[in-house]
């Protein structure tokens, strides 16, 4: 039986929305504007969960699985699954989807693969805006998912309810736990792949990690493919997201405004490479001829502190 | 660095039930360095959920990989279904082993491009930029 066109209507048309979001502009703007509308009219209040922990730690799987117990449960579930464009060619290789069963007649479920683009970060400009267009859309409980997991990789706890870090059976030991970085910012850490062996102990050497520390986060154990400990986890994400009402928009909202920031600058920083701008400017300070101070006004067009 | 434009998303699909998907990670690879974004479905997809993956994701081209020789039958109900849905815009191509004799009626049914063993990716990514829709 094939799916039916008016079944996917409502899913092209925010396939589509995401899409112009994509290109930043006037138009991006309006579209974002009237979504935040809906939203507040029929008070949409999504909870957004961020995931984020390094290749292979089971992102996809961990979401999917997720997205399962919640739609069986009857909520609205989406993926955005955010990967890295190459700085080479532009180019992105998506699989996400790979390790996501599809529904075709399912319109309680979406699933999109965003590339990181121009961005240089590993959060797409557009996650936020992608996000808003979402929550607008229906969606009452939406996974972002991303790359990474580098130490000073917070761009997706500005954008997130709830920040889950996925951690694989290796993951690292009290030392890495105590670091500065992402696991400060992450409400839940799960160890994935319950099932291998190390598991546990990854588990053990991350509590008496984390335990050291205040405001530490949750911890969880699980195996996205056996399907342990997800509806727990499940759970968890709720109690921590709860209550969070309006506030979840408005920080999608300051997500965005920085990702807009974020993208302007990086622009004005490839047309001043590309143009060679700045190696002009790094020469001229070499010798004298200009002044560090004012160079980045001069360049990007970013006002400078007076005392800086 | 590619020039500042929007890049062409192609989606990549296994539709059917061979289990042979070199060829397809070669071209989904081969794209990325061409500077395409290239969604990867897996394996044994059907044509409904392809359907519904090329809408979700909002691709300009949808490429088959098929070795079953079941592209008599999948490809035209995969165009059938893409185009019931709306997306008559978006171009469908084909790899793998798909005799000479077939192609007639593949792209009558609305295949736009067959590419058989030996094409480069350099071919492929050529004719998607000629040819896949503008934004």
């Amino acid at each position: 039986m094939p799916v039916d066109a008016k079944h996917l209507a409502a899913r092209r048309e925010l396939a589509q929305g995401i899409s112009a979001v994509e290109r930043p502009g006037p138009a991006a703007n309006q579209r974002i504007q009237q979504a935040l509308a809906a939203s507040a009219a029929d008070a949409r209040n999504a909870l957004v969960v961020g995931l984020t922990g390094a290749p292979g730690a089971g992102k996809s799987s961990l979401a999917a699985a997720l997205a399962d117990v919640a739609r069986a449960a009857g909520r609205r579930v989406a993926i955005l699954a955010i990967d890295p464009s190459s700085h080479e060619s532009g180019g992105a290789l998506l699989g996400d989807r790979v390790r996501i069963d599809e529904h075709p007649d399912d319109d309680g479920r979406f699933t999109r693969s965003i590339a990181t683009r121009g961005s240089g970060r590993s959060l797409a400009h557009v996650a936020a805006a992608a996000t808003i267009l979402v929550e607008a859309a229906g969606f009452d409980l939406i996974f972002v998912e991303t790359v990474g997991a580098g130490q000073a990789e917070i761009g997706i706890a500005r954008l997130a309810d709830v920040l889950l870090v996925v951690e694989g059976p290796e993951g690292g030991d009290e030392v890495q736990a105590m670091k500065a970085g992402i696991l400060e910012v992450a409400d839940i850490v799960a160890v994935n792949k319950s099932d291998r062996p190390g598991a546990q102990a990854a588990f053990d050497r991350l509590r008496s990690g984390l335990a050291l520390g205040a405001g530490a986060p949750q911890l969880a154990l699980v195996s996205a493919t056996a399907g342990a400990g997800i509806s727990e986890l499940l759970a968890t994400i709720d109690e921590v997201g709860v209550g969070r009402g309006v506030r979840g928009r408005i920080r999608r909202v300051e997500a965005h405004l920085v990702a807009a920031a974020e993208s302007h600058v990086d622009a004005q920083v490839r047309e001043a490479t590309a143009s060679g701008a700045l190696t002009t400017r790094a020469e001229q300070i070499v010798t004298g001829a200009q002044p560090l101070t004012g160079s980045i006004t001069a360049l990007f067009g970013i006002s400078e502190s007076p005392d800086a | 660095m590619a020039e500042h434009t929007t890049p062409i998303r192609v989606l990549i699909a296994k539709p059917g039930l061979d289990g042979h998907d070199r060829g397809a990670k070669v071209l989904a690879r081969g794209l990325r360095d061409e500077g395409f974004e290239v969604i990867y479905t897996g394996l044994r997809r059907t044509v409904d959920a392809i359907v519904a993956a090329a809408i979700e994701e909002d691709v300009d081209v949808v490429g088959c990989s098929i070795l079953s020789g079941a592209h008599a039958t999948l490809l035209p109900k995969l165009v059938a279904s893409l185009r019931a849905s709306g997306a008559s815009d978006v171009l469908v191509v084909a790899g793998g082993i798909i005799p000479e004799a077939d192609r007639p009626e593949l792209e009558e049914a609305g295949i736009s491009g067959i590419f058989g063993p030996g094409t480069t990716i350099a071919e492929v990514a050529t004719f998607l930029r000629a040819n896949a829709r503008r934004r």
